[in-house]
């Protein structure tokens, strides 16, 4: 990865039947970076992706690929090509016609063209499927087809729009991994769209996090996940503990009734903020010397660890932990000055982070793809 | 077993079917077979077919027309149906319910309403001669072009409906990856959209195929009876029992011509019963 | 959802605009004519309402679509009844080629063109009767009811049958899992789910009996009429603006309900939702199931009255188009006052069939076929000559017909029935030369028959569509017998006719009126009362008749029939007996316009006076003086045709028919054969390029 912007997205807005889908998005994406636009379903990453590509014209703003606007090229010209949420492979042509697509446009002589599916076949693994026809593949193996069609024409960006949102999870982890080694090994620039974010965690250079058709925040996964600029951002990515705070100085936060030492600086004194705090950066310790005190009111086993949930100052808190407790008890917890974030105030104060009526099949659910609303 | 039992009782329920189809589908084919193979006394012979010679221009003129007339059916019809498919989603059901209505009148009135605008004396010449002067006289009636207008006019819908079907089902997705891909919009609709309607063009062109080239009203009204396709020598021939094994064999013929055809047509199409070709 | 919007979408606006414009000209055209003042169907006279209320008045048309709009819902009810139950026994079939053999089965009437499979019904019927040996032709309501059933069942399967297949299979072992029995997971689960495919089949079936003409022309027989085959009589002569009317209410009834369908049903049409609100309910299914049991009930019911007329005395008369006064523009209906005269007289009702045809040929074909029944024909001299030689007439009962006596001496003991025992002289008259004066040169007129070969007007010239009269004409121009048994004679008054005919603008035969009247042909022969008939429209027609011309007398007769009881047969000759009355003689002569032989109406004042009212020389033309008729008759009239003189001019004339001309079969062969090439070379071209593609996979 090098600091050489490739795409710049300008201030971009866009509206669908007067609804506003992007409102005005600033984005730079750089040479061989692999980015991923992460948000839940209706965020606007699609859109956003779809107006790299050049299916959609963005009512406001400017597109800038290398330095030049290209608002007005078509998709045809765009030296962009794209990785479809169902792949749509052409069922008329068998695997070989349709990776080789983008080059028979190109006019290519057959031994080249030969020469180059070749290559892209060992690249994504289906060697000896030439012939086959794509309404016969899994749904892995025509991924990969869709993968390979769009990278035989040796694109600057790949644009992949939740490729991996078909498959089962065995198969996606493998091709997470997959695509990330193609991506090294081609060195193409990805702007991967996907609303799980452990897969955008695991495959990203950056992580793009979306929601309500702007941007919550962008860097790098470790940033994201460490250092969350919002609520959003912090229930968003993996599971947190957001609880109202008062910044009393810098490196000094009060919470739930009490005072503690953190990392954080550059508040006003005394500013209302958000605090993060992840279920498995707190320790349960004695009563005797803990910070705070709670009320165990549910433990749930894991496997590796529990998962409980703890009533501190009528604010429900959640744990993980490999400590026995049982229900009822009530536990002593402390917590590391550098486990704590403090966030600024926004939008979405207060409405994340309480896991009083949390249980994991209301998280599945909200986790369900709906991207076809978009 | 229960389940066997069962299972072949269930496709008892076709035993009415099977039974009216021997009855009344196969049965008839038989005696076009039986009446093309035998003299009016009822003996064995190919005479017929023989005598088939004489209706050799008969069959060529049908086969010339319809073929024409599916021709200009398809190059008119795609773009049409193509059209449709592209719009609003709202106005295509309107656009397609306005390619199907003109089917509600009968197809006879429809055809003498065109042999009354085409006429020298029509509707057409009379405003050309208002504009014209008396003199002027546009001659369309009574000729093959008026036939074969009158097939396309006819039988049009048939070829936009199974194709509308079919580029309605298309995946948008699929003409996006092609302009991704690098195909402009021409190449977008040679490369990948025409050859994924092949199902709905090859059901459009057995829909139109067919009736024009079994038709013998639209000849008679159109063409003034000067052109006489095979139709109509069927249907004259079924005037008159003693001309009824000829009638056999020349239907017999156009029915393996037609069989044929269709059988070919649908070499070309691969998919099969994905068809939509019936609304 | 295609958000790639389209540059040329303006074009393709245009484009679509254009292609709508073509295809609702013609049905605009029919709308706007249908108010019109006047029949034309070229110049608008003023807007009236006057073809709309005929249309009421006259039970023609309505009768017409009482018995289509019959046909049709039974027909797919019984289809839709067969169609299910078959699509569900084929889905459930286990050996795969047994659900092959009967989906092909299935499809035939579907690939096969409409023509074949009318004719192939046509002949199994044909078949049936001449096995049994059964009189009356079988063709009627019942034939035309199976030859639906037989078109419409493979369209009901084709619609339920995708139905079933996306049913998920698991709904119907979760039905028995649940406690149901098979009958009940059928009823409650598989019926609901494939409700849908069923309505739509039906649905199509209706449409499809609705609007066919094609099997139905040749399996309805002559008792009654569907909509599309009156039209199609109808059309043969010319359409009448009330069928326009009719036509343009039922476009505005359909165009009205898709309407409202669109604006009540935002995204399905109105069947689905139908269906959806039946499948929502289990007792509406019920319902609309009991219902259709009942339909089909009363249906059958109705079936077993409309097919066997009732049982009152019925008589048959099969007559020429328009040749007989029915009452229509006032003028008193003939057959209705046989039948009050006849209820008045015997205190019984009769049932009076009218059918009519358009050349004795056809009529001869019908009746030969033993398709068909008929009592009462009017064929022509030469006609009646050949049926009284093959038996199929039977002798009157001169002592029932008393008015015979008024017949004119000179008609009485021709050739075609000397011993006056077969026939009763009903109009008899001359043809001659038919032309629009405005646009022919009297001196040309003076050329007699070589009118009819001037290239001056070639396309504006017409010919019959009947080899007897067409022959007749060349024969004529040539001054040949037209009885010669001689092929050379016939050769060559074909010659004449291959001559003729790249001037000829159509072949026709009742059209004839409509083309001389609107002007569209010039020039035509026809015979002397038709002529009065055209001059009531387009008083630029005259008449012209050259020395050699056809004499003809058209008769009434009686079929040969044995199963004919006593009562019919009686009944038959008062018919007869009833036409030569006065009222009913001049009636008929004054609708007619041709020649009657009846004493009693040519010596009536008020006949001779409408007649001058029509054109002041119409006595004349009609009855010349001085002419005498049993010589020239002797001279010029058609005699019947031997076996093989007739095979020859019918081999003739097909010849003369099918023939191609020489620039046509330049123009659309090439062109056919171009685009055939077109098609080829596409398909080699990428053959050829898969071949070559496919060496490197």
């Amino acid at each position: 990865m090098n600091n050489e912007k490739l795409i710049e997205l300008r201030s971009i807005s866009k509206s669908y039947d007067g609804e506003k889908v992007l409102r005005s998005i600033d984005l730079d994406i750089h040479k061989k970076e692999f980015v991923t636009l992460l948000g839940p379903s209706g965020c606007g990453k699609t859109t956003t992706l779809r107006i790299i590509a050049g299916f959609e014209n963005p009512d406001e703003g400017e597109v800038i690929f290398e330095g030049k606007k290209i608002n007005e090229i078509p998709p045809y010209k765009r030296h962009i090509n794209t990785v479809f949420q169902r792949y749509a492979l052409f069922p008329n042509l068998n695997v070989y016609e349709n990776i080789a697509f983008g080059l028979r446009l190109k006019k290519l002589s057959d031994e080249e063209i030969k020469q180059r599916v070749s290559e892209m076949l060992a690249l994504v693994n289906l060697k000896g499927f030439e012939k086959r026809d794509v309404t016969s593949l899994s749904g892995g193996q025509q991924q990969r087809v869709a993968i390979a069609r769009a990278l035989i024409n040796k694109p600057e960006v790949l644009l992949l729009d939740e490729p991996l949102g078909a498959l089962d999870l065995k198969l996606r982890k493998d091709m997470q991994v997959e695509l990330k080694r193609m991506q090294r090994q081609t060195g193409i620039t990805f702007v991967y769209v996907t609303h799980d974010q452990e897969e955008a965690l695991s495959m990203s250079d950056t992580v793009v996090v979306m929601a309500n058709g702007e941007i919550q925040q962008i860097g790098t996964p470790e940033k994201i996940y460490n250092e969350p600029e919002n609520a959003f951002v912090a229930d968003f990515i993996g599971e947190s503990n957001i609880v109202n705070g008062t910044m009393i100085k810098d490196y000094l936060v009060s919470f739930a009734g009490q005072t503690f030492t953190c990392e954080d600086a550059g508040f006003a004194p005394g500013e209302p903020v958000d605090v993060v705090v992840r279920p498995e950066d707190i320790d349960i310790v004695p009563v005797e010397n803990c910070m705070l005190t709670g009320k165990v009111t549910s433990v749930t086993f894991k496997g590796d660890y529990y998962e409980i949930i703890v009533d501190i100052d009528n604010f429900k808190w959640m744990i993980e932990t490999t400590d026995r407790v049982k229900p009822g008890q009530t536990i002593g917890i402390s917590i590391d000055p550098y486990e704590i974030q403090v966030m600024k105030k926004s939008e979405f104060s207060g409405m994340f982070g309480d896991y009083s009526t949390f249980s994991d099949e209301m998280e599945h659910l909200s986790e369900l793809p709906a991207e076809d609303a978009e | 077993m229960t389940a066997t039992v069962k299972k072949s009782r269930r496709s008892l329920t076709a035993a009415p079917h099977i039974v009216w189809a021997i009855l009344f589908i196969i049965a008839p084919l038989i005696f076009v077979a039986v009446y093309s193979f035998t003299a009016s006394d009822g003996s064995f012979t190919f005479e017929n077919f023989a005598a088939l010679g004489d209706y050799t221009d008969a069959f060529v003129r049908s086969a010339s027309y319809s073929l024409i007339a599916t021709f200009i059916c398809l190059l008119i019809g795609y773009p049409l149906a193509y059209a449709i498919s592209n719009a609003a989603p709202k106005m295509q059901r309107i656009l397609i319910m306005m390619v199907m209505l003109p089917m509600w009148i009968n197809f006879l009135i429809r055809t003498y309403a065109i042999m009354k605008i085409l006429e020298d004396t029509g509707i057409i010449n009379t405003v050309l001669q208002a504009i014209f002067g008396e003199e002027f006289e546009l001659h369309m009636i009574n000729t093959p072009g008026a036939v074969i207008f009158g097939m396309v006019y006819d039988y049009l819908p048939y070829m936009v409906l199974p194709i509308y079907t079919v580029l309605q089902k298309l995946d948008p997705k699929l003409s996006e990856a092609a302009a991704d891909l690098g195909c402009n919009k021409v190449q977008t609709l040679f490369k990948v959209t025409l050859p994924l309607s092949v199902s709905g063009i090859v059901s459009g062109i057995t829909m139109v195929f067919v009736p024009s080239i079994s038709t013998f009203y639209i000849s008679q009204k159109l063409g003034g009876g000067q052109y006489l396709l095979i139709g109509d020598a069927i249907e004259t021939a079924f005037g008159n029992t003693t001309t009824y094994n000829i009638g056999a064999s020349m239907s017999l013929v156009l029915m393996i011509i037609v069989l044929l055809s269709t059988a070919i047509m649908n070499r070309f199409d691969k998919s099969e019963n994905e068809g939509g070709a019936i609304v | 959802m295609t958000r790639v919007k389209s540059k040329n979408s303006a074009i393709s606006k245009i484009y679509a605009i254009l292609i709508y414009v073509i295809l609702y000209f013609p049905i605009a055209v029919m709308i706007l004519f249908s108010f019109n003042d006047s029949k034309s169907m070229t110049n608008f006279t003023g807007f009236s309402l006057r073809w709309y209320r005929e249309l009421f008045n006259s039970g023609k048309a309505f009768e017409a679509l009482k018995y289509s709009l019959l046909i049709a819902v039974l027909s797919a009810l019984i289809s839709t009844v067969i169609g299910t139950l078959a699509a569900y026994g084929i889905f459930h079939m286990r050996s795969k080629a047994l659900k092959r053999t009967v989906q092909s089965v299935t499809d035939i009437p579907m690939m096969n063109p409409d023509i074949v499979t009318g004719i192939s019904m046509l002949l199994l019927f044909a078949f049936i009767q001449v096995i049994f040996g059964l009189q009356k032709s079988l063709l009627g309501f019942g034939t035309l009811l199976i030859a639906h059933i037989t078109f419409n069942v493979p369209y009901v399967i084709l619609s339920v049958l995708p139905k079933l297949k996306q049913m998920d299979k698991s709904l119907v072992e979760a039905a028995l899992d649940l406690g149901c029995t098979p009958a009940q997971s059928f009823f409650k689960v598989e019926f609901p789910m494939i409700t849908p495919g069923i309505i739509s089949g039906a649905i199509m079936a209706f449409t499809l009996s609705l609007d066919d003409f094609v099997i139905s022309n040749f399996t309805i027989g002559n008792t009654f009429e569907t909509l599309p085959i009156m039209i199609y009589s109808m059309t043969k002569r010319e359409v009448t603006p009330d069928m326009n009317a009719i036509c343009s209410i039922v476009f505005v009834v359909i165009f009205a309900l898709l309407l409202l369908s669109n604006i009540f049903d935002g995204s399905r049409s109105a069947a689905a939702s139908i269906t959806e609100k039946l499948r929502k309910n289990s007792k509406v299914t019920a319902i609309v199931a009991g219902c259709v049991a009942a339909v089909l009930l009363v249906g059958s019911t109705l079936l077993f009255i409309f097919a066997p007329p009732p049982a009152e005395l019925t008589l048959n008369i099969y007559n020429w188009g328009e040749y007989i006064s029915d009452g229509s523009d006032d003028s008193f209906d003939v057959i209705e006052g046989f039948e009050e005269w006849y209820e008045e007289t015997y205190g019984k009702k009769v049932k009076v069939n009218y059918t009519t045809y358009s050349s004795n040929e056809d009529m001869y074909n019908k009746i030969s076929s033993g398709a068909t029944e008929y009592d009462i024909i009017i064929p022509s001299d030469y006609m009646i000559a050949k049926m009284a030689s093959e038996g199929m007439l039977e002798k009157l009962d001169f002592s029932l017909i008393p008015n015979y006596k008024y017949i004119n001496d000179d008609l009485k003991g021709l050739y075609y029935d000397p011993d006056e025992c077969y026939s009763v002289p009903y109009t008899y008259g001359v043809f001659g030369i038919i032309y629009n004066s405005a646009k022919v040169d009297e001196a040309d007129v003076e050329a007699g028959w070589d009118l009819m070969t001037n290239p001056k007007y070639s396309g504006k010239i017409l010919q019959y569509n009947n080899p007897r009269d067409a022959f007749g004409v060349a024969m004529y121009a040539q001054n040949l017998d037209v009885n010669s048994k001689d092929r050379a004679v016939w050769q060559q008054a074909f010659d004449w006719l291959a001559k003729q005919k790249p001037m000829v603008q159509s072949y026709v035969m009742d059209e004839i009126y409509n083309k001389m009247e609107s002007g569209e042909a010039y020039i035509s022969s026809y015979y002397a009362g038709d002529f009065l008939f055209m001059y009531e429209n387009n008083e630029d027609l005259a008449f012209y008749q050259p020395e050699a011309v056809n004499y003809f007398i058209d008769a009434m007769c009686i079929t040969k029939k044995p199963t004919r009881d006593a009562e019919t047969y009686e009944l038959c000759n008062l018919f007869i007996n009833y036409m030569l009355s006065e009222e009913a003689a001049v009636a008929n002569a004054e609708m007619l316009c041709y020649a009657s032989p009846n004493s009693l109406v040519i010596e009536n004042e008020e006949y001779i006076e409408y007649m001058s009212d029509i054109h002041e020389d119409a006595m004349d033309i009609l009855y010349p003086e001085g002419l005498d008729f049993k010589a020239k008759y002797e001279q010029y009239a058609y005699l019947g045709l031997d076996a093989e003189t007739n095979k020859l001019m019918n081999s003739l004339w097909s010849q003369l028919k099918v023939s191609a001309e020489e620039d046509e079969v330049e123009i659309t062969n090439y062109i056919s054969l171009g685009i055939l090439a077109v098609i080829a070379g596409t398909a080699v071209f990428f053959f050829i390029r898969k071949k070559k593609r496919a060496k490197y996979y």
